[in-house]
Formats: C-alpha cells, structure tokens, sequence
C-alpha cells in the first residue's frame, strides 16, 4: 500500500473540513493578531530593544496560537467515531500521523504567512533581503517541531477528560528547547549582526536535530500512543 | 456434468465443512485493563456466512471482545486468528477484512456523503473507488444526496451512508455494534434488507440488546456476563426458554 496516498487525503480531508468550519483557522488568527497588538503596544515600539525582544515575542504568539489549532485538531477524529473508523483501516499508525502532522503544519503556516508582516509592520523591524531564506527556515524549523510534538501530545491527550488541561502540560515542558533555539535564530536574524547571526545557525541546526529526533519518536511510539 | 457439480460440492465442502478453516476463531481469549479482568477466558469459532449476535449487560466486554478481533487491542492472554490469519502479524490484513457498522456512523459530518466515502475508499486502497462509490450509493438510496453534507443527514440516512462506507472495501467480516439504535421503522427495514442482501457472503458478529431482532438474524447466540460466556447455542439447536432465563437473570437484573 502507497503511503503517500492516504497522508495526502487525510490533510486534504483536513483542509475541506477546516474551509467549511473556519473554526481552527480563524480562531488561531484572531489570537496571534491580538497578541501581537498587545505586545506593541506594551513595549514601545520606537525602542531599540525590540530587536532583541522580537524573536522571543514572536515565538510566544506562535507557541500559544499553536496549541489552540492542536487542541482541536484530533475533535473532528473523536466526533461521530471517526477515529475508530480510521483505525480499522488497514493504513500504517505512522502514516495517520504524518497526514494529522502536515495538516497541522499547513494550518499554522496559513496563519503566520498572515501574521509576520503584521508583526513587522507592527514593531518597526526590517529584515535585510539576503537574510529572508534564514528567517523563513527558522520559522519552518520552528513550525516543524511543533506540529510533530503536538500532533503526538494531542493524540495522547484526546483520550483523557481534561484534554485542554492535558495537552499544555505535555507540550510546554518538551518545546522549551526548540522554543529557546527558534527566539536565538530568529532574534539573531531579525538583528541582522553578523557575531548573532552566526550563533543564530547554530540554533537552528540544533533545531534541525529537534525535529528529525521527535519526528523518528513519533514514527516509532505512533502505533503504541494511538492505540489503547 | 456429475464430476462438475462433485468437484463444487468438494470445494464447498472445504470451505465449510468440519476440515475447513473457521472465519473466525478465538481460543482462550482473556484481557485485562490494569488488575481488572473485562474478558476471561473467551473461546468460539464461527465459519464463513455465520452470524453470531452478542448479548450482554453494559461493561460485559462485548466491545472489548469485537476491538480485540479487529486488531484494535491486543489481548492479554489467549489468541484470535481471522480467515487463518494471525493479529500480531497480519493485522493490517485483518483490518482490510473487516467492516464496523457501529452506533456510531464514523462519518466526517462536515464532508459530503461522496467525500466520506472516497476518503475511506483512500485509506483502504479501493480499486475503481469511483465506480465502487457509485454502486454503493445507488445501493442504499443515496445518490440523489452525494453531494450533500453529511451534518444536514436524517439518523437513517447517516447509518445508511455508515453501511456503504462500512462495504466499500468489500469485507468478508462485519461487526455490527448496536446498529438499530436511534433508527426509526423505514430505516430499520431498509437497514435490514440490505443486511438480507450481503448475509449470504458475509460472516456477522453483531452487538445487540435487541432479542428479537438479534435471534431472527443469528446462526450462533452468545451472553456474555462479566467478561464470561454465560450462554452460546446454535440458533438450531436453540433453547429459547433457557437463552431467555439467563438473559432475564445477568442482563435485566444490571439494568
């Protein structure tokens, strides 16, 4: 059985789902822009501090904006049984998460392709040209590793009662890593010098690391955490 | 002529006389969540085109029973097999033999009825998946709605579409979990004609509190009670003065 197949219909079946209820998307927009709002206008703007504290308030709205998406990506699988029904299907465990995963992925991204000129717009802050493709992996790295640990963590947490409680007391204390190297990259690129921008690819190489180990963690527990 | 209708009757034999592999067979079958023992002990076979129809108290272990068939638990003592083949090697075989019409449709409700079912038909590889949907759809009257969603669905609708989603792959065994729950007559009736239609090729474990309905459909009928098998007939063999006592003792007594 081809793998590719069934993670394309499940992050298809994902997205029609998402067109038709706007209730992930939209939710996840109206937070992260709201937060943005705050935090500009609790620091002030005109300051030159906000270089440094860009990358660190960048990734709070995102982590934040993340967990409402992951909390209510597995409903639409509990609602009506469905994912009993996706369970009986001869597909491999792994391959449901990498479809859960990319969906994730596709609908966070959706909301940051909104959201970042915002926040530059917002905080007066200028990314140099060359240093774009950089701050655009970092972003990615960033989203990668979220959406492979949440997609595992929200599966894990929608068997249990307090599912909303659950998944930020999972999630919180393992994305702090990434979350530190992903404010270090970004804060780094977003300063545009050169001695941060170097400290700023270690980061993200360390990044890099983060989210092939947590991608091969969820690959091989998959089957055990979907199943009893 | 003769050595034709001697060969079919040889292969016949072979498929469901006493040499022939059982659909279904599970052998000594316990499992246990934490210290607490929900099925003890569970033994029955059941041949191709046989019905088996599960009574039982809530909490008895019949859904437990079915998941570990369909290789969604493993047990915890005890072994299944399904058509010959084995759960902890051929699960995924024996998931692509199997359909669940359930209670519950485990239909998307914000996807369309065509939608559903070709993103099933994905997950379990159909071949021709349109032409299959098509038939399917016409076979449980739903053609005139594919393009509809299945949130705007009448409860007799839903279990429709859930039994053309639960054929799409053409099953050789279906679970049935509690399936004339919140159907109303027509539905019903529907629901049972298309059953009459698939019987013969089919083999059934169905879950019901409905006696009536569940001893007219069987060919083997089992309680079970704590985790145990309390009472398993054949249909033919049947006492129904006995299937009816024990019953009213372990099942009317926990309501």
């Amino acid at each position: 059985m081809s793998g590719g197949k069934q993670i394309l219909a499940i992050i298809k079946k994902d997205i029609i789902a998402e067109l038709r209820t706007k209730e992930m998307v939209i939710s996840m927009l109206i937070f992260v822009i709201l937060a943005m709002i705050i935090f500009s206008q609790a620091f002030n703007a005109a300051e030159k501090s906000l270089v440094e504290f860009g990358g660190g308030l960048l990734w709070v709205a995102f982590l934040f904006t993340s967990m409402l998406g992951l909390n209510r990506s597995f409903v639409h699988e509990k609602d009506e049984g469905c994912l009993e029904g996706l369970l009986m299907s001869p597909v491999d465990r792994p391959l449901i998460f990498f479809g859960k995963m990319l969906g994730n992925l596709i609908f966070l991204m959706v909301v940051e392709v909104i959201a970042i000129p915002i926040f530059l717009v917002l905080f007066g802050l200028n990314i140099g040209a060359s240093l774009i493709g950089p701050f655009v992996a970092a972003i990615l790295l960033g989203n990668i590793g979220i959406s492979s640990v949440g997609t595992l963590l929200s599966t894990i947490s929608i068997n249990t009662k307090t599912r909303d409680l659950m998944l930020p007391i999972l999630f919180l204390p393992i994305i702090i890593p990434l979350l530190i190297a992903a404010v270090g990259a970004t804060g780094g690129i977003i300063s545009g010098d050169r001695e941060q921008l170097v400290s700023a690819y270690a980061a993200m190489r360390f990044m890099a690391v983060y989210d092939i180990i947590f991608l091969l963690v969820a690959y091989a527990l998959y089957d055990f955490v979907i199943g009893e | 002529m003769i050595e034709q209708i001697v060969e079919l009757e040889k292969k016949e034999e072979k498929k469901d006389g006493p040499g022939a592999v059982p659909e279904i067979e599970v052998k000594g079958l316990s499992k246990y969540f934490g210290k607490r023992k929900v099925l003890d002990n569970i033994s029955f076979e059941l041949k191709k085109g046989g019905f088996l129809s599960l009574f039982g108290p809530n909490g008895a272990g019949k859904t437990t029973l079915v998941k570990i068939i369909a290789t969604l638990i493993a047990p915890s003592d005890g072994s299944i097999s399904v058509s010959g083949l084995d759960p902890a090697k051929d699960s995924a075989a024996i998931r692509s033999k199997i359909g669940l019409i359930s209670h519950n449709p485990l239909l998307y409700l914000d996807l369309s009825a065509e939608e559903n079912l070709k993103f099933y038909g994905t997950m379990y590889d159909v071949e021709c998946l349109d032409q299959r949907i098509d038939e399917l759809l016409e076979r449980v009257e739903l053609d005139h709605r594919r393009y509809d969603l299945v949130r705007t669905f009448s409860k007799g609708m839903t279990q429709r579409l859930a039994i053309a989603r639960a054929l799409l792959h053409k099953p050789s065994v279906l679970f049935l979990d509690e399936p004339h729950s919140g159907l109303d007559p027509h539905a019903v009736d529907i629901f049972e004609g298309l059953l009459d239609s698939i019987k013969e090729d089919h083999t059934f474990i169905m879950i019901t509190h409905n006696i009536e309905r569940g001893i007219a459909l069987c060919s083997k009928a089992m309680i079970l009670y704590n985790g145990q098998i309390v009472f398993y007939q054949d249909k033919d063999e049947l006492d129904i003065k006995m299937f009816k006592s024990v019953y009213r003792q372990r099942v009317k007594g926990d309501y």
